[in-house]
């Protein structure tokens, strides 16, 4: 039997250990205030409360939806117009900051927050898919793959989070993915040398 | 350069070119090993991508995914695909910069990674060129890092083996350190012997070779000291009675009476012995002689009674002593006292001073006295005492002369001229007859009170020392020369000559440490002073502890009024003296033996001999011939205006 006082130590010690590895904290709203204005650090203040602490006690569904939803309010923008090169991994900092992004920078934020909130990083793939648009042309895209079983054995079983649908569908009801290149892992997998430089990036909270 | 710098330069050197070489073998092979990693990765990749590509079907889309997903999960520079026809290219590529290696060291290390391609397939036909080039990054920094290592590591092994390399120097050079005070030594002319025989081989010859060198110096210079003392002896010292004889006699009295020696003058005893014919036939020869060698003895002990005494036989049956500063009363006393011991040694012999007798003349001399109406005049009072039939003691004291001054106008004139500052610097030089220059410059002063007279140092120096002013009247000289310009000494030594009185007042050693210790290292010349070889012998301590003032303060120091009549001379090797100083007729005087024997001790000591008083080229030409170059006196005076007009 351990009365709530004896654990009291314990839980300050996670609470400051999470404290320290928090995705989002006072100092990077600050910061990013001082680069991107008021606006930026009030996006980040949102992630941290409407998603974060709000949605901690929710459901997975309910998770990838409220989080979907919101980074999909981002604008879109080519690597090329905001980073001036043909592709850049951006961090969830520099993405949500500078309110702008491409499909794998959508892609990153949600696998960041999710992975906050504690959905398994196992369950998460980044998808190189082709995608057919409203106009019939073919585009290489990329979106977040969650697989609601560990093993999923047909592609009503994967759930796709895309910065095209505001809505969360299976593959299977998703005819405009035409094709699936492949898929990989995020920071759990082997790490390539795109995550090992994303990966670096993130920890140093590169705004 | 100091050897351990020498050695320290060397060692460094070695290290570097270890490290240099090092480094490029461990570089070189690194990046060889590298690239062919990167190279056999590259070739493993190739074959899926190509595969992956041809599963396209040509689908543009789908190829730009596929490499797309291909690069994103992998280690590439680049991947490009282009197709056949050259229509369409798509590439991927990383253009960053790399991370954590300086760009120098990129373009330093310039590693060359030529891509490798392949055919992609679509049934028989190829569609296109896939073309890899592996990440090269990792080779730059796996470079960049053991470079970093390495020079760390050869930073840590260089101060450590510096370190190690000056502990073990030291220890192994620490004879050198020895061998190289002793060779100071011997350059300050002092004779060190070393008494610790270093371990290693050179050392230890070089030790061993530097003592026996010492060894034999010092050794000509004890032959030599015994030699002079020897010829010294043969010249100056009567062989029955062992007194001075009559050459030193002569030699030595216009010293002993000089004004600065002797404030009051002194009494010259005349002794004269009658009847030596009944001595010599009543007592043989033999006997005769042990008569008078025991005069003898008694004379030098009243001799040695008296500062600066002098006994001497001048021929074969009389005697003088001269004694400095006795007054009359109390060289009666000695007279009285000699004749009583005299009257024993006849007693002894069974002899009667009716027959044998014994006439003293007390002649009461005034300073300034010329020497041969002084050996006149005690002549005279010997001549008194012989007559005298009552008595064989005369005491005949020459009366103040009118010219002189009474002690209370020299005070007034002295206190006045210190009180004023009214003291005047003149200068002589000393010339190299040789080369016809100025080889150093002695000071001599005089009191200048501008309207009335000047007096010069012989005038007022013996009342000074009456009067006890000899140390302030110094002071206030010396006080002159270390304060005001003396543009005509140029960078060249000054002697100044110490009179014995001023040694030897108790304030004269403050005085003086305090006025070099405050100046003279500001000095645009070196300062000398000299003392007088008789008072240097006779007062060990005290000019011990003046010579090591002089040392402290970069002060130089020689002897004057060289007579060589010293027991030994090693005082010489003690003092070390930068030059004497001797007299020209005591120079001229002396023996091609005795000459040699002096050269000897000087050259083993280093030591340069002058001759004072040098005044006709006679002489000049005379001490040529002995090969002493240095002379002062008014001949320089002479020299210099020749060469100036």
């Amino acid at each position: 039997m351990y009365s709530i006082k004896s654990l009291f130590p314990f839980l300050v010690l996670l609470f400051t250990f999470e404290l320290q590895a928090e995705l989002i904290d006072a100092q990077i709203e600050v910061r990013a205030e001082a680069k991107y204005g008021a606006f930026a650090k009030n996006r980040f203040k949102a992630i941290d409360e409407k998603l974060l602490n709000s949605l901690e006690d929710a459901d997975e569904i309910k998770k990838l939806n409220t989080v979907n939803t919101w980074v999909n309010f981002i604008k879109y923008g080519s690597d090329e117009k905001i980073y001036g090169v043909s592709d850049y991994w951006a961090t969830l900092y520099e993405f949500v900051g500078k309110n702008a992004g491409d499909c794998e920078d959508y892609t990153i934020a949600k696998y960041y927050i999710l992975k906050e909130l504690g959905v398994d990083p196992q369950k998460m793939k980044f998808a190189y898919v082709v995608y057919k648009n409203k106009q019939g042309k073919n585009i290489s895209h990329m979106v977040l793959a969650y697989f609601t079983t560990p093993q999923p054995k047909s592609k009503d079983e994967i759930l796709i989070l895309d910065n095209n649908n505001r809505l969360i569908l299976p593959a299977s009801k998703r005819p405009d993915l035409i094709k699936l290149i492949k898929m990989i892992n995020g920071d759990t997998g082997p790490k390539s040398k795109k995550w090992k430089k994303l990966e670096e990036n993130m920890q140093r909270k590169k705004l | 350069m100091k050897l351990y710098n020498q050695m320290a330069l060397a060692i460094s050197f070695i290290i570097i070119t270890i490290l240099a070489s090092v480094m490029a073998v461990s570089y070189q092979s690194t990046k060889k090993d590298m690239l062919q990693s990167v190279y056999e990765a590259s070739v493993n990749n190739i074959a899926t991508l190509a595969h992956t590509l041809a599963s396209a079907q040509g689908d543009e889309v789908i190829m730009m995914s596929s490499v797309d997903a291909a690069f994103d999960s992998g280690y590439y520079k680049s991947i490009e695909f282009r197709s056949s026809d050259g229509e369409f290219v798509y590439k991927q590529e990383d253009s960053e910069q790399i991370e954590s290696v300086p760009a120098w060291f990129v373009k330093f290390a310039d590693v060359a990674n030529t891509p490798i391609s392949e055919d992609v397939l679509v049934g028989w036909e190829s569609i296109g060129k896939v073309s890899i080039v592996g990440d090269t990054a990792i080779v730059y920094k796996s470079l960049y890092k053991s470079f970093v290592r390495l020079l760390y590591l050869f930073a840590i092994f260089t101060v450590i083996s510096l370190a190690l390399f000056a502990v073990m120097l030291f220890y192994i050079l620490k004879p050198l350190k020895e061998i190289q005070k002793q060779a100071e030594a011997i350059m300050r002319d002092e004779f060190v012997y070393q008494e610790k025989i270093p371990y290693t081989t050179e050392f230890k010859e070089v030790v061993k070779g530097m003592n026996q060198m010492v060894k034999k110096v010092e050794y000509i210079f004890i032959k030599g000291s015994e030699a002079l003392k020897r010829n010294q002896e043969l010249l100056y010292i009567d062989p029955i009675t062992e007194l001075y004889n009559r050459r030193y006699l002569l030699l030595k009295l216009p010293d002993l009476i000089a004004l600065e020696n002797r404030a009051n003058g002194g009494t010259l005893v005349f002794l004269g012995l009658g009847g030596a014919e009944i001595l010599n036939q009543s007592l043989g020869h033999a006997n005769a002689d042990k008569v008078f060698q025991r005069l003898g003895s008694v004379l030098q002990r009243v001799a040695e009674s008296f500062d600066d005494g002098v006994a001497a036989r001048v021929n074969g049956t009389e005697f003088i002593i001269v004694l400095p500063n006795c007054e009359a009363q109390k060289s009666l006393e000695v007279a009285k006292e000699i004749h009583t011991k005299y009257e024993l040694i006849l007693k002894k012999y069974e002899l009667l001073s009716e027959e044998i007798t014994l006439d003293i003349g007390l002649y009461r001399y005034r300073p300034n006295m010329d020497v041969s109406e002084l050996l006149t005049k005690a002549d005279n009072a010997l001549t008194h005492a012989k007559a005298d039939e009552y008595s064989s003691i005369y005491v005949y004291e020459e009366r103040d002369d009118e010219n002189a001054m009474g002690k209370e106008q020299w005070r007034e004139i002295i206190e006045e001229s210190i009180e004023k500052k009214q003291i005047g610097l003149k200068f002589w030089s000393v010339l190299d007859t040789r080369s016809r220059k100025i080889s150093h410059n002695v000071m001599s002063f005089t009191i200048d009170n501008g309207a009335h007279k000047e007096y010069f140092y012989g005038d007022f120096i013996a009342p000074a020392i009456n009067l006890g002013l000899v140390s302030k009247i110094y002071k206030l000289a010396l006080d002159t020369l270390l304060t005001n310009k003396h543009s005509q000494l140029g960078d060249k030594l000054c002697s100044i000559r110490l009179s014995n009185e001023f040694i030897k007042d108790p304030y004269s050693y403050e005085t003086l440490s305090f006025l070099l210790k405050e100046k003279a290292k500001e000095l645009p010349f070196k300062l000398s002073f000299e003392l007088s070889d008789n008072f240097v012998v006779k007062n060990p301590i005290l000019v011990g502890n003046f010579i090591k003032l002089f040392k402290e303060t970069g002060c130089e120091f020689g002897i004057n009024a060289f007579t060589g009549d010293s027991e030994d001379f090693s005082y010489l090797k003690v003092y070390n003296p930068r030059f004497i100083k001797a007299d020209v007729s005591f120079l001229l005087d002396q023996s091609q033996d005795s000459m040699g024997a002096l050269r000897v001790i000087t050259d083993s000591l280093g030591l340069e001999i002058i001759a004072t008083s040098v005044r006709t080229s006679e002489e000049l030409e005379q001490l040529r011939g002995m090969g002493i170059y240095s002379v002062q006196g008014p001949i320089t005076d002479e020299i210099t205006k020749s060469i100036t007009e």
